[in-house]
C-alpha cells in the first residue's frame, strides 16, 4: 500500500475498514467501506422520500378516480405504486448520479464496483431489484397477510421473519459488508469524504540550517505526525504542545542552540522542511525509513 | 534531489544568510497543481448536476485530467512524503474514477438495455431452462397419475388455499360454472388481482425458486416440481369430469406466461446454484458476482412476466368466456414470448 499508511494508525485511528481496488488503468486506490450506520441512515432518508412520493401519487389517484374501490384493493394499488416508484427511484438515481441516491449523497457514500471496474447499469439494476427479494416483498407479505388464527399462517410468519433475519445477517457476516444484492451485482458501498488541497508546509527560505546528522533520528511516521501537528497549529490549536514537541526534537537530534519561544513554530517548520527533504532524498536512493526505529537501525 | 544546503553547517542563523531548500516533491506539486484543481472543479460539477451537464470540451478534458491525476498519484507515492498531498491525490483520483466509470445511461436507456439483456440472459441459460422445465413436467405427470387414480390425493397434494373449495367432491357443473366459466367478478376484483401480483402465490414461488438457488439448487428443483404436481392434480380432477380441454384453455390464457415465468425463475436459481457449485477458475464470490447479474436479469424479467400474467388473469380470463378464444390468446402470448426471448438477438445485432 501507499506510504500514506505509515502514520495512519496514529493520525486517523483507522476507524473505517479499508479495501484496495485497482482501476482499469492499473493504479491501486484505497477505498473506505461505508459504515453500517451510514448505510442505514441513507436508506432511511431514501425511504422517507419514497414514501412521501407514493402517498402523493395515491392522493392524486384518489382525487381523480375510482370511488368504488374497497379498502383491500386500495392497499393493493398503493403497494403496486410503491413497488414501481421505489425501484425507479433507486435505479434512476444510482444510474444518473454516480451510484448515489439522494440519501447516499447526503450521507456521503457511493456504490462502486467491487474490483475497480466500471459500474455497469446491469449491476445497478441487479443490486436494487434484489433489495425487493431481501426486504420489501417479505415485509409486504408480513403486512398484507392478515394475522390469521390458523397455525399455518403462524408458520408463514416464522418463515418470512427468518428470511428477513437471514438477509440482514448476511451483511454482517462478510468482510466487505455486502448485502445479497451487492454479492450478486459485484458491488460494494464505500464512503467518500471530500478532501481539499491544503497549502504545502515547506519553507523555501530556511532560518535554521540542519545538517544530515540532525536528520537521521526520525522516519516518515514522525514526519507525518509533525505535519499533522503543524497543520493543527496553523489552525490555532495547541500552542504549548508546539513548545513541548520542539524541546523533545532538540533533545533527540542533539540541537544545542537555544530556540527562542517566539521562534518555536519557525523552528519546527524549518525542521519539517529539512527532515522531509532528507527523507525524500533517502527514499529516492532506496533507503526509505518508515519510522524512528528503522531510522535508528539504518544509522548503525 | 537538489538541496542547496551547506552540509555540515550546524549553526543556526535566524537572520542573515538563508539557505534555499528546493524539494522535488514541492516542485512536482507546483507544476501539477493547476491540473488537479481543474479536475476537482469538473468532478464537483459532475457530482452536482450529473456528468451529462458538463460542456463538451470539459467532457473531453476529463479523461486526460483523470489519467494525469492517476500518474501524479503514482509519482507522489514514490517521491513525496507530504501526507496531506497523498491523501488528497488519492481522494481526487477515486472521485474522478467514480465520475468516469459510473454508468452514463439514464433510466430509459437502462430500460431498453434491459429489454435486450433479458432475452440474451435467458438464451444463455437455455439448459437451465430445460432442466427447470423437465422438473416441472415430471411434477405434472406425477400429480396427474396420482390424482387420476385416486382423487383422495388431491386434498393431499394441493394446499387448501390454492384448492379454493375444489376437490374430489366437486361436481362437473360446479367446476364448469363456478370456475371455468364463472362470471366476471367486476373491475374492483380484477384491479385487486393485478395490483396484488407481488404477493400472489406465483410471485412468491418464483422468488423462492430463484433465491433457493443459493442453497445449491435442490430446493429450487423440488419447488418447481411441486408446482407441476399441483397443476397435474388439477388437471386430473378436470380430466375425470371430462373438462380437460376447457380447463387447459382456462389455465393457458394466463398460464403460458405465468408458468414460463416460474420456470425462468427456477432457471435463474439453477444458474446461481451452478456458479456456486462450480466456480471454475474464480473464487465462489467472484463467480457469483460475474454471473449473478445474468441470473438476476432472468429473475427480474420473470417477475415482470408475472405482472403481465396477472393482467391476463385479472382482466381477460373471465371476460373471454370461450374456450377457442382462450386458446387463441394463449397461443398468441406463447408465440409472442418465444419470439421475444428467441429473436431479440437479431435486433441487438442490427444496432
Amino acid at each position: 500500500m501507499s506510504s500514506t499508511d505509515v502514520a495512519d494508525r496514529i493520525l486517523r485511528r483507522g476507524w473505517r475498514a479499508r479495501r484496495e481496488i485497482i482501476t482499469p488503468e492499473g493504479v491501486p486506490l484505497v477505498v473506505e467501506l461505508a459504515e453500517y450506520s451510514e448505510r442505514a441512515i441513507a436508506l432511511a432518508i431514501d425511504l422517507v422520500l419514497w414514501l412521501c412520493a407514493s402517498l402523493a401519487l395515491l392522493a392524486v389517484l384518489l382525487f381523480f378516480a375510482v370511488h368504488g374501490m374497497s379498502g383491500v384493493v386500495l392497499i393493493a394499488v398503493l403497494m403496486l405504486i410503491a413497488f414501481f416508484l421505489r425501484n425507479l427511484y433507486f435505479i434512476h438515481f444510482e444510474l444518473s448520479h454516480h451510484g448515489a441516491t439522494p440519501g447516499k449523497r447526503i450521507v456521503g457514500i457511493r456504490v462502486t464496483d467491487r474490483r475497480g471496474g466500471p459500474l455497469k447499469a446491469s449491476a445497478v439494476i441487479a443490486r436494487n431489484l434484489t433489495r425487493e427479494l431481501e426486504v420489501f416483498i417479505p415485509a409486504g407479505i408480513l403486512i398484507s397477510v392478515p394475522a390469521g388464527s390458523a397455525s399455518g399462517i403462524q408458520w408463514g410468519y416464522v418463515l418470512v421473519v427468518g428470511w428477513l433475519v437471514c438477509f440482514v445477517a448476511l451483511m454482517f457476516m462478510n468482510r466487505d459488508r455486502m448485502r445479497a444484492g451487492d454479492v450478486i451485482a459485484g458491488t460494494m458501498v464505500i464512503a467518500l469524504p471530500r478532501r481539499h488541497l491544503l497549502a504545502d508546509l515547506v519553507e523555501a527560505r530556511a532560518h535554521f540550517a540542519f545538517a544530515d546528522r540532525h536528520l537521521r533520528a526520525y522516519g516518515t511516521r514522525e514526519l507525518q505526525v509533525l505535519e499533522d501537528l503543524l497543520r493543527r497549529a496553523d489552525a490555532g490549536e495547541a500552542p504549548e504542545l508546539l513548545r513541548d514537541v520542539c524541546d523533545r526534537i532538540c533533545r533527540k537530534i542533539g540541537w544545542t542552540q537555544p530556540v527562542a519561544p517566539a521562534d518555536t513554530a519557525l523552528f519546527l517548520r524549518d525542521f519539517y522542511t529539512a527532515q522531509r527533504a532528507f527523507l525524500e532524498r533517502e527514499q529516492l536512493f532506496g533507503r526509505a525509513r518508515a519510522d524512528k526505529f528503522e531510522a535508528a537501525r539504518k544509522r548503525e | 534531489m537538489s538541496i542547496e544546503v551547506e552540509i555540515g553547517h550546524e549553526v543556526s542563523r535566524p537572520t542573515g544568510l538563508r539557505p534555499v531548500i528546493t524539494l522535488k516533491s514541492s516542485e512536482f506539486r507546483r507544476t501539477r497543481e493547476q491540473g488537479w484543481l481543474e479536475l476537482e472543479g469538473l468532478i464537483a460539477a459532475a457530482e452536482r448536476r450529473g456528468i451529462r451537464a458538463l460542456a463538451p470540451d470539459a467532457l473531453a478534458r476529463l479523461p486526460q485530467l483523470y489519467r494525469s491525476a492517476l500518474s501524479s498519484l503514482s509519482v507522489a507515492r514514490a517521491i513525496a512524503l507530504d501526507r496531506q498531498l497523498l491523501l488528497y491525490l488519492e481522494n481526487l483520483s477515486l472521485r474522478a474514477y467514480l465520475a468516469i466509470y459510473s454508468p452514463r445511461t439514464g433510466l430509459g436507456e437502462a430500460g431498453l438495455h434491459f429489454l435486450r439483456a433479458f432475452p440474451a440472459a435467458v438464451r444463455q441459460a437455455r439448459w437451465h431452462c430445460l432442466i427447470s422445465f423437465l422438473a416441472f413436467a415430471v411434477g405434472v405427470i406425477a400429480g396427474f397419475a396420482l390424482t387420476a387414480g385416486d382423487e383422495g390425493w388431491f386434498a393431499t397434494l394441493v394446499p387448501a388455499g390454492l384448492a379454493g373449495g375444489r376437490g374430489a367432491a366437486s361436481s362437473r357443473e360446479a367446476l364448469l360454472n363456478g370456475e371455468i366459466f364463472a362470471p366476471w367478478p367486476g373491475a374492483a376484483v380484477s384491479i385487486g388481482i393485478v395490483a396484488n401480483f407481488l404477493f400472489s402465490h406465483n410471485t412468491i414461488v418464483g422468488i423462492l425458486a430463484f433465491s433457493l438457488g443459493l442453497a445449491v439448487g435442490v430446493p429450487t428443483l423440488v419447488l418447481i416440481a411441486y408446482q407441476g404436481v399441483i397443476l397435474g392434480a388439477f388437471l386430473a380432477l378436470h380430466y375425470d369430469r371430462g373438462l380437460t380441454v376447457d380447463f387447459v384453455a382456462w389455465i393457458a390464457i394466463h398460464g403460458v406466461t405465468e408458468i414460463s415465468a416460474i420456470l425462468l425463475c427456477g432457471a435463474a436459481g439453477l444458474v446461481v446454484a451452478q456458479k456456486i457449485l462450480f466456480p471454475d477458475r474464480y473464487s465462489r464470490m467472484d463467480s457469483l458476482a460475474t454471473h449473478g447479474r445474468q441470473a438476476a436479469e432472468i429473475a427480474v424479467g420473470a417477475i415482470l412476466m408475472l405482472f403481465v400474467a396477472a393482467i391476463l388473469e385479472g382482466g381477460l380470463r373471465q371476460l373471454v368466456a370461450s374456450t377457442p378464444w382462450r386458446f387463441a390468446i394463449a397461443a398468441a402470448t406463447g408465440i409472442g414470448w418465444l419470439a421475444y426471448l428467441g429473436l431479440m438477438r437479431a435486433a441487438e445485432r442490427e444496432r
